[in-house]
C-alpha cells in the first residue's frame, strides 16, 4: 500500500514537472511603493529593484532566504584583490530575442557610471573594466579600482541590459518599456494603476508556473487594505499597522510577516559644539526612551527591540549586545553630570514617508524625550529633503534605517561609524561626524583580515564596542515585513528578506 | 446705516443669531482653551502614549478626562479641537488682516488713479481669480520648505488679497461718478481726505461681505492645505491635520478621529456663512451675485 | 472680435511667461534633485557630476532660458522619479482627471442650475428650505472631508461603492484610456465625481437662486406671466436666460477652482490622475514634472477663460467685444 503511495506520488511529482501542471493563470499584488521607473537602472529603492527583478537578472541573484546563488553568470571566483572572474550563463535570450553576450555585461557597468540614466554611480565607479579572458566570451574579468571584498554580493542588484536595444533607443522608450532576460516580459505600465507582466515561456529556467502577474499601485494604506479585503487583489506588501488587528480578524486573509532586516535608530550630532558630544548625554538619551512603549504604541506591537544596527543574520552581528535600561531617573542625572541640569534644546529630523510610522515615532520620542528635560523640536519632513539633508551632516537629531545589502556589519560602519574621509569613501553616511580613532583603526584593519572565524570575531567586537561603550548611535528597534494573502485565492506565499516581489521565488503554486 | 435697527434686523433673523451664536461658541472656545481644555495637546511633556486612542468616555473602554476620546498620540480629542480652532482662526483672521489691507491699498490706487496701475492690478486680479486662491496656495506650499502659520497666511494672501482689491476699486469708481466728489475735488479737497470721508464709509458694507465669505473660505482653505500635508507641521494640529491624522484609522473602526473635529470644522464654516448670509442681505440684497465667489 | 482674441492670447502668453517664472524662483528653495538622481550612497563629488549633467550647476538665469527654450519645442525635461519626458507623463494622466472633472461639472451644472430653479420657485416650500439648508453645508463643507465622509458610509459601512481607484478602464484612441464605458470604470467615478461637484454644485444653486429671483421680479416676467404662457417657458426660455450670466461667469471663474479640488479629491480618492500625480511630484521634488503640471494647468485655465468670455457672446447678444 505505502509502495503505492510513493510510486503515485513520484508519478504526480513526474507530471507536475514534466507537464507544467501546476500553473497559476494570474496574481494580483497590491503595492505599498509603486515602481518609480522600468529602467533597470534608474532607481536603487528595494521598491524599484522587487520589480525588476521580475523581468532583468543579474549575474548572481538571491533566493527566499538571502543566498547568493548563480543567474546570468553560473560561477565566479575572485582571482586576485582587483579581479572578479565570472563564467557566464550560455543560451540565454533577451526578451527581444537577441542572445546575452559579454558584450551586455561590459555595457551595463559602463552604463551605471551615467548619472542621467543611473542611480548606481557607486558601483559603476567601482568597476575599472570588463574584459573576455583570454579571448573566451564567456569567461570575463571585472577589475575593480580598489579591493572590494563585497563585490560580488551586490551583484544581484546590478541588473544586465540589452546593449543593442537600449543604444538603439532614447532614455524615455527605455524607462518605459523593460526588455530583459527575467522569467517575465513586460506588457503595459499604467503609471499610478497598474503593471502587467506575463510569463516569459522561453525563460532559461523554464517557463514560471505563474502566468500573469498584475502589480496594482495601491499607496494609501487603508485603500490597499479595503483591496484585499474585497479580493480585488491577491497579496498586498505592508498591511497598514494601524489596521493590523482588523486584517487579523479577517477570516479570508492570510496574514505572512517575517522580522525585517532593517534595524531603526537615532543618530546624534557628536561634533564639540553639541550636547551628544558627551558620551554621558548619549547615554541620558538612550535611556530616557521608552523602546517598549515606542513599540507598543506607536508601531502596535509590529517591532522588536533593537540592541544594534545589524540584524541575526548579518557578520558581526553581536547576540551579548544589551541595550541600556529604561530609567530616566538615571538618564536625569547623567544629564547633570554632563552639566546640563535642565537640558538643552535640540532638534529631531525625520522623513514623513519613508518607514512605517516615521512621523510619529519622531513625535513619540520628542515626547520621551521632554520628560528628562530635553527639549525637542520634530522636524519631520519628506524624504526627498529629509535624505539630502542627512548625507549633508546637517542634523542634530535624526531617526533612520539601515540594512546591509551584503550582510555585513563593517561594510556599514564603513559608511556609517568611521570618521568621514570622502577620498576614501569611509563615513559617507556618518551625518553625526562621529569621529572615534579607536574604531577607524578596528574598521579599516577588518578590511586585511584573511581568516573567516577571525573576521566574525573582529567584527562583533567592534560592534560591541561602538554600542556599548561608545554609544555611536542609539539602537531602537527592528520593523517587521508583513503581507496579506487572500485565502480563496490558494496562492502559496513565502516572502523575501530584501521584501523584492520576486514572483518565481515568493509564490509557489 | 442705524446702528439700532441692523441689531432689531438681527435679532428677528432666527439662522443670523444661530450662526453667530455657533461662531461665538467656538471663538470663545478658542480663546479660552488654555483655561477650560483638560489637556494641552501642543505640549509634549504631559502627553502620555499610554493614552494613545482612547474612544469617547461613553464607549467601553473611554477614560477621564477624555471627553471625546483620544488620538494615537495621546492627545485629548477635545483639547486638540480646542486648540485646533485656535489655529484655524488665526490663519482665517491674519490672512483677512493680510489680505485685506494689502487687498484695501490695491483697490484704492487702482480705482482713484486708473490708468497703468489700474490695468496692472486688474491683470493681476483676473488671473489670480482664474487660477484660484487654492490652486496657488497648494502650488507655493508644496514647494516651499516651511511650513507654519505665517506662511500658511502669506501663500494664501498672496492671491487672496484681489477679492477686496475688487471690491473696493468697484466702490470707488461707483463713488467717483458721484456729483459730491466732483465739488469736493473743486474745492480742493486733499486726497486722502477723499478717501477716508467719502470712499471708505461707502466701502465698508461690500468689504464686510467679502471679508466674512472669506474668513470661512480661508478656514476650509488651512483645513485642505494641512489635510495635504503642505500646511500646518504635525507637530500642532489643527482641525484639518486631525482629520487628516484620523483618515488612517477610518477603516478601523476609530470614527471619533474624524467625526469630531469634522463636526467642529463645518460648524465654524456654517456659523460663518450664516452671519454672512444674513449681511448680505442686509447691506444690499442685490449685491449677492457680485461677492457671492472665491 | 478677431482684435479681442488677439489681445486676449498675448496676455496670455505673457501670463504663461510669469507662471513659469515664478515657478523658478521658488525651484531655488526646493529639496537638491541631484540626490534623487545620484542615489542615496552618492558621495559629494558623484552629486557634483550629476549638476553638471542636468545643468543644476549653472546659475539661475540661464537655467531658466535653458527651459523657456526647451519649452517652446514642448520638451519640459525628464522627470527626475520616472525618468520619462515630463509632459508626457503628465499627459497620460489628464483622461483620468478630465473624466472627472467633466462628471463633476456635469453634475454641478445639471443639479445646481436646476434645484436652483425649482427652489426659486418656492421658496418658502419644505423642500425649499431643505435643499437651501442642504447648499448651506455644501459651501461649509471642505471637499476633502466630504469624500472621506462619502468613503466611510458608502463602501465601509455600506460596502455599496468602491474606496479608491479608477475600476477598468477600456482604451478608446490612442492613449486615451475610458473608465466611463465599463459598469465597473463607472461605479469608481460615482463618489469622487459626487465629491467634486458638492462645492460647485452649491454655489451654482445658490447664485441660480438669487439670480433667478430676482429676475423673476422684473416687469416683463410679470407680463409673461399675465399673458397666460406656460410656466416651462416663462422659467426657462426668459427667466433663466437672463438669470444665467451671472452663473456662466462663475462656471468660468471655477475652473481653477476645480482643478484645485481634484488635487484633493485625487488624494482622497487614489485616483490615478495628475493631481495625484502633482503631489507625489512635489513631494519627490520631480521639478520637470512640477513644472509641466502648472504650465499645463496654466494654458488650461486661460483658454477655458476665453471660452467664457466668448460663450457670453451668445447668452447676452447685447456684448460686443471691439
Amino acid at each position: 500500500m505505502r509502495k503505492v503511495g510513493i510510486v503515485l506520488v513520484a508519478f504526480g511529482l513526474f507530471l507536475g514537472i514534466g507537464v507544467g501542471a501546476q500553473t497559476i493563470e494570474k496574481v494580483v499584488i497590491g503595492l505599498s511603493a509603486p515602481p518609480r521607473t522600468m529602467d533597470p537602472h534608474g532607481s536603487d529603492a528595494d521598491s524599484n529593484l522587487s520589480i525588476m527583478s521580475n523581468i532583468f537578472e543579474g549575474l548572481a541573484r538571491r533566493d527566499v532566504n538571502g543566498n547568493l546563488l548563480p543567474a546570468l553568470a553560473v560561477s565566479w571566483e575572485r582571482v586576485d584583490p582587483y579581479t572578479w572572474r565570472f563564467y557566464l550563463r550560455k543560451g540565454v535570450k533577451f526578451h527581444n530575442g537577441n542572445d546575452f553576450t559579454w558584450e551586455d555585461v561590459a555595457f551595463t557597468f559602463e552604463r551605471l557610471k551615467d548619472p542621467g540614466v543611473s542611480e548606481f554611480l557607486a558601483t559603476g565607479q567601482l568597476v575599472k573594466s570588463v574584459q573576455p579572458v583570454d579571448g573566451d566570451p564567456w569567461v570575463i574579468d571585472i577589475v575593480t579600482t580598489r579591493p572590494v571584498a563585497w563585490f560580488v554580493q551586490n551583484m544581484h542588484q546590478i541588473f544586465i541590459m540589452d546593449k543593442e536595444s537600449t543604444e538603439a533607443r532614447s532614455p524615455g522608450e527605455v524607462a518605459s518599456y523593460p526588455i530583459g532576460t527575467g522569467p517575465y516580459k513586460f506588457v503595459e505600465w499604467i503609471r499610478g494603476d497598474h503593471l502587467t507582466l506575463v510569463a516569459n515561456e522561453d525563460y532559461w529556467g523554464g517557463p514560471p508556473p505563474v502566468k500573469k502577474v498584475v502589480f496594482k499601485e495601491i499607496v494609501d494604506s487603508f485603500t490597499r487594505l479595503a483591496a484585499i479585503e474585497t479580493g480585488t487583489v491577491d497579496i498586498i506588501q505592508d498591511i497598514p499597522l494601524e489596521l493590523f488587528d482588523r486584517a487579523k480578524a479577517n477570516p479570508n486573509l492570510l496574514i505572512v510577516t517575517r522580522p525585517a532586516r532593517r534595524g531603526m535608530f537615532l543618530g546624534m550630532k557628536q561634533t564639540p559644539e553639541y550636547p551628544m558630544h558627551d558620551v554621558r548625554v548619549r547615554k541620558a538619551i538612550y535611556m530616557a526612551i521608552n523602546v517598549q512603549e515606542l513599540i507598543d504604541k506607536v508601531m502596535f506591537g509590529h517591532a522588536s527591540p533593537a540592541a544594534q544596527i545589524a540584524d541575526p543574520p548579518t557578520v558581526g552581528y553581536n547576540p551579548e549586545i544589551k541595550r541600556l535600561p529604561y530609567d530616566p531617573e538615571t538618564a536625569k542625572k547623567l544629564l547633570a553630570e554632563a552639566g546640563y541640569p535642565d537640558g538643552f534644546s535640540v532638534t529631531l529630523k525625520a522623513p514623513t514617508d519613508r518607514y512605517p510610522r516615521d512621523e510619529e515615532t519622531a513625535e513619540a520620542i520628542a515626547k520621551q524625550l521632554a520628560k528628562i528635560g530635553i527639549k525637542v523640536t520634530v522636524d519631520a519632513k519628506p524624504k526627498a529633503i529629509y535624505f539630502p539633508e542627512v548625507t549633508h551632516h546637517d542634523v542634530e537629531l535624526y531617526y533612520l534605517g539601515w540594512f546591509d545589502g551584503a550582510y555585513s556589519a563593517m561594510r556599514t560602519f564603513t559608511k556609517l561609524v568611521h570618521s568621514y574621509d570622502e577620498e576614501a569613501g569611509f563615513g559617507l553616511f556618518n551625518a553625526g561626524d562621529i569621529s572615534d580613532k579607536l574604531l577607524d583603526y578596528l574598521i579599516e584593519q577588518s578590511d586585511t583580515i584573511v581568516d573567516p572565524d577571525l573576521y566574525v570575531e573582529w567584527s562583533q567586537m567592534t560592534n560591541r564596542i561602538a554600542f556599548e561603550w561608545k554609544v555611536v548611535y542609539i539602537p531602537l528597534f527592528y520593523l517587521e515585513d508583513s503581507y496579506a494573502v487572500y485565502k480563496p485565492s490558494g496562492i502559496n506565499f513565502t516572502p523575501r528578506p530584501d521584501t523584492w516581489m520576486t514572483i518565481v521565488d515568493v509564490i509557489q503554486p | 446705516m442705524h446702528r439700532g435697527r441692523v441689531l432689531r434686523h438681527f435679532l428677528r433673523d432666527p439662522s443670523a443669531v444661530t450662526g453667530a451664536a455657533i461662531l461665538l461658541l467656538f471663538v470663545m472656545g478658542a480663546i479660552l482653551a488654555p483655561l477650560i481644555a483638560p489637556q494641552n495637546p501642543y505640549d509634549l511633556e504631559t502627553l502620555r502614549l499610554a493614552d494613545s486612542l482612547k474612544p469617547p468616555i461613553w464607549m467601553e473602554g473611554g477614560e477621564r478626562p477624555f471627553l471625546l476620546g483620544t488620538d494615537e498620540q495621546g492627545r485629548d480629542i477635545l483639547s486638540t479641537i480646542l486648540y485646533g480652532c485656535r489655529t484655524s482662526l488665526t490663519v482665517a483672521f491674519g490672512v483677512v488682516l493680510v489680505a485685506g489691507t494689502f487687498g484695501m491699498v490695491m483697490g484704492l490706487l487702482a480705482g482713484f488713479y486708473g490708468g497703468f496701475i489700474d490695468a496692472i492690478v486688474m491683470r493681476l486680479a483676473d488671473v489670480f481669480y482664474s487660477f484660484s486662491t487654492t490652486l496657488m496656495a497648494i502650488l507655493v506650499l508644496g514647494l516651499l520648505k516651511q511650513k507654519g502659520v505665517l506662511v500658511l497666511i502669506l501663500a494664501i494672501s498672496l492671491t487672496d488679497w484681489v477679492r477686496y482689491a475688487r471690491t473696493l476699486r468697484g466702490t470707488v469708481l461707483a463713488i467717483k461718478e458721484e456729483d459730491y466728489i466732483d465739488a469736493a475735488r473743486a474745492l480742493g479737497a486733499p486726497t486722502h481726505r477723499l478717501i477716508f470721508r467719502h470712499v471708505l464709509p461707502n466701502a465698508v458694507p461690500p468689504l464686510l461681505v467679502v471679508a466674512a465669505v472669506d474668513f470661512g473660505v480661508v478656514i476650509m482653505l488651512e483645513a485642505t492645505l494641512s489635510f495635504l500635508g503642505v500646511g500646518l507641521p504635525v507637530t500642532e494640529p489643527s482641525l484639518g491635520m486631525m482629520i487628516s491624522i484620523g483618515r488612517k484609522y477610518v477603516y478601523a473602526g476609530k470614527w471619533w478621529l474624524i467625526v469630531f473635529p469634522g463636526l467642529a470644522l463645518t460648524a465654524i464654516v456654517v456659523g460663518i456663512n450664516l452671519v454672512a448670509d444674513w449681511l448680505r442681505e442686509e447691506i444690499n440684497p442685490r449685491i449677492q451675485k457680485a461677492v457671492k465667489g472665491r | 472680435m478677431g482684435a479681442y482674441i488677439v489681445r486676449r492670447l498675448g496676455q496670455g502668453l505673457l501670463v504663461l511667461l510669469a507662471v513659469s517664472f515664478i515657478c523658478f524662483v521658488i525651484f531655488q528653495y526646493m529639496g537638491d534633485p541631484a540626490w534623487a538622481l545620484a542615489g542615496r550612497y552618492a558621495t559629494p563629488k558623484q552629486l557634483e557630476l550629476v549638476r553638471q549633467k542636468l545643468g543644476l550647476d549653472k546659475p539661475f538665469y540661464i537655467q531658466y532660458i535653458i527651459f523657456l527654450k526647451n519649452a517652446i519645442r514642448g520638451n519640459f525635461g525628464m522627470s527626475f522619479v520616472s525618468r520619462l519626458p515630463a509632459m508626457q507623463v503628465i499627459l497620460e494622466r489628464l483622461p483620468a482627471t478630465f473624466e472627472l472633472a467633466f462628471m463633476a461639472m456635469l453634475l454641478a451644472v445639471t443639479f445646481g442650475v436646476g434645484l436652483g430653479v425649482l427652489v426659486s420657485v418656492s421658496p418658502n416650500s419644505l423642500f425649499s428650505r431643505l435643499i437651501m439648508a442642504g447648499s448651506l453645508i455644501g459651501i461649509s463643507i471642505p471637499t476633502f472631508l466630504t469624500g472621506i465622509l462619502l468613503i466611510m458610509i458608502f463602501a465601509v459601512e455600506l460596502r455599496w461603492l468602491p474606496p479608491f481607484g479608477r475600476g477598468e478602464v477600456i482604451r478608446i484612441f490612442g492613449g486615451w484610456r475610458s473608465g466611463l464605458l465599463t459598469w465597473d470604470g463607472f461605479k469608481h467615478l460615482i463618489l469622487p465625481a459626487f465629491t467634486l461637484s458638492t462645492y460647485q454644485l452649491a454655489v451654482l444653486l445658490r447664485l441660480t437662486r438669487a439670480g433667478m429671483m430676482e429676475v423673476l421680479g422684473e416687469e416683463y416676467i410679470k407680463t409673461a406671466w399675465a399673458k397666460g404662457l406656460p410656466p416651462r417657458s416663462v422659467l426657462f426660455k426668459h427667466a433663466l436666460r437672463n438669470a444665467l450670466i451671472p452663473v456662466v461667469t462663475m462656471i468660468g471663474l471655477q475652473f481653477g477652482e476645480l482643478i484645485a479640488f481634484s488635487i484633493v479629491t485625487e488624494t482622497v480618492f487614489q485616483w490615478p490622475g495628475m493631481g495625484n500625480l502633482l503631489l507625489s511630484a512635489i513631494f519627490e521634488s520631480d521639478q520637470p514634472v512640477i513644472v509641466s503640471y502648472i504650465t499645463f494647468v496654466s494654458l488650461v485655465i486661460l483658454s477655458l477663460n476665453l471660452l467664457v468670455d466668448l460663450l457670453y457672446v451668445f447668452i447676452n447678444p447685447k456684448i460686443r467685444y471691439a
